[in-house]
């Protein structure tokens, strides 16, 4: 079993590129810390899925339907291959983790405590929150000192991108259809525009350990602002508007500079005080229930010998 | 429920690698998750799925120990003699 005399070592050893493997001895602190992000990541992953699988019926057409069922798919599939990696590190089990989300003790990110009320809507989502995820999830991927975390983490961000990239072919059919087509699409990107922005979360503060340890490798201000670099020219050119009055370009960089963002909306949000948490905890509690029988058959047959 | 590991091939000349894990109640759902979970795009042509108590895990410090330098040349002392030239030592 690989093991460091001291934290030191061990940051040195990170500091060098190296990746930690599940066996290795490593600092309790790191193990922690590492844990609570990826399984952050698996809840959001997983309440995601259910959000997606509620537009399998309501996507409009068949090749949306199409669309929506692989992205459910790839959603919960993602939850699976994180409560893996996360439930191999022996902090907990893979049913404590469901047990303690469904309780409301552990979180998933604010985006999935709001609620999708369209389709348009559901194409902001898929436009502005998967590219602010996967952007989030490639600066983890780039340095990530976890190596299942960081192998995994390959795979989710590209089928992520198979989902940012039919976001766009959406708005951009959006952009281009009927006069209600656009104001259906302009008020997803209203309500949606701001949980995005915020989603990063507030600047990263200097003793942030995640990224001491490589599992980030950016602060949160520099992927937000990339975001917001991006967002702004590709939004206004499809003829859309931002839902921020305060939002400016600076006459000298050229660069664009958010209004004053609200953190309360982020805290109260992943607390389970947003404006939609009750009812998607309580809908991911139905579908846990809902699936007890499954759960009891598989207990049953791995109960049967072979 | 037992725990399985997941290799995949891609087609072509890469070796099998080894792509995540999985929990299964037998051996027949494992496969079948495990295409759900790994394979949903064509990732691999071949997919050899283990159970993790069959593995057999060597220890990395002991994989480590294994090395030895005189197994190696750098080439090092080679470009010294290059450069050296072949004229004999007078």
């Amino acid at each position: 079993m690989r093991s460091w005399d001291s934290m030191e070592d061990f940051e040195a050893f990170l500091d060098d590129g190296g990746l930690v493997e599940p066996d290795d001895d490593m600092p309790d602190a790191y193990r922690e810390a590492v844990f609570r992000f990826i399984e952050l990541h698996a809840n959001s992953e997983y309440m995601g899925g259910l959000t997606e699988r509620d537009w399998i019926a309501k996507a409009p057409g068949l090749t949306n339907k199409l669309t929506a069922l692989a992205k459910t798919q790839d959603e919960i599939g993602h939850a699976h291959l994180l409560y893996m990696v996360a439930a191999d590190m022996g902090v907990k089990t893979r049913d404590e983790m469901t047990v303690d989300l469904l309780a409301g003790h552990t979180t998933f990110h604010n985006v999935f405590h709001y609620r999708a009320h369209s389709w348009g809507d559901q194409i902001a989502i898929a436009y502005l929150v998967d590219a602010a995820a996967l952007a989030s999830q490639q600066a983890v991927f780039k340095n990530c000192s976890y190596g299942p975390y960081k192998r995994i983490l390959r795979r989710i961000i590209a089928e992520e991108g198979f989902h940012m990239r039919n976001g766009e072919e959406l708005l951009l059919k959006m952009a281009k259809g009927t006069a209600e087509q656009h104001e259906m699409m302009q008020e997803g990107i209203d309500r949606w525009w701001w949980p995005s922005v915020q989603l990063f979360g507030p600047d990263t503060r200097p003793d942030d350990v995640l990224l001491r340890w490589h599992i980030k490798s950016e602060r949160n201000e520099v992927l937000r602002d990339r975001f917001v670099q991006k967002m702004v020219p590709q939004l206004t050119a499809a003829g859309f508007t931002i839902p921020d009055p305060d939002l400016r370009q600076d006459p000298d960089t050229g660069r664009w500079v958010s209004g004053e963002i609200d953190w309360d909306a982020l805290k109260a949000a992943i607390s389970g005080r947003g404006p939609d948490s009750a009812r998607r905890l309580n809908d991911a509690r139905l579908a846990w229930d809902g699936a007890a029988w499954v759960r009891s058959a598989l207990d049953e047959a791995a109960a049967v010998p072979a | 429920m037992k725990t399985y590991e997941v290799f995949l091939k891609r087609p072509g000349k890469d070796p099998f690698t080894h792509v995540g894990a999985l929990e299964a109640p037998d051996d027949d759902l494992a496969l079948s998750f495990a295409r759900d979970c790994y394979t949903r795009r064509s990732e691999g042509d071949q997919m050899w799925v283990v159970a993790r108590e069959d593995l057999l895990v060597a220890d990395p410090v002991e994989l480590e120990m294994a090395d030895r330098p005189h197994r190696h040349n750098d080439g090092t002392l080679l470009r010294d003699l290059r450069q050296a030239g072949s004229q004999p030592a007078s």
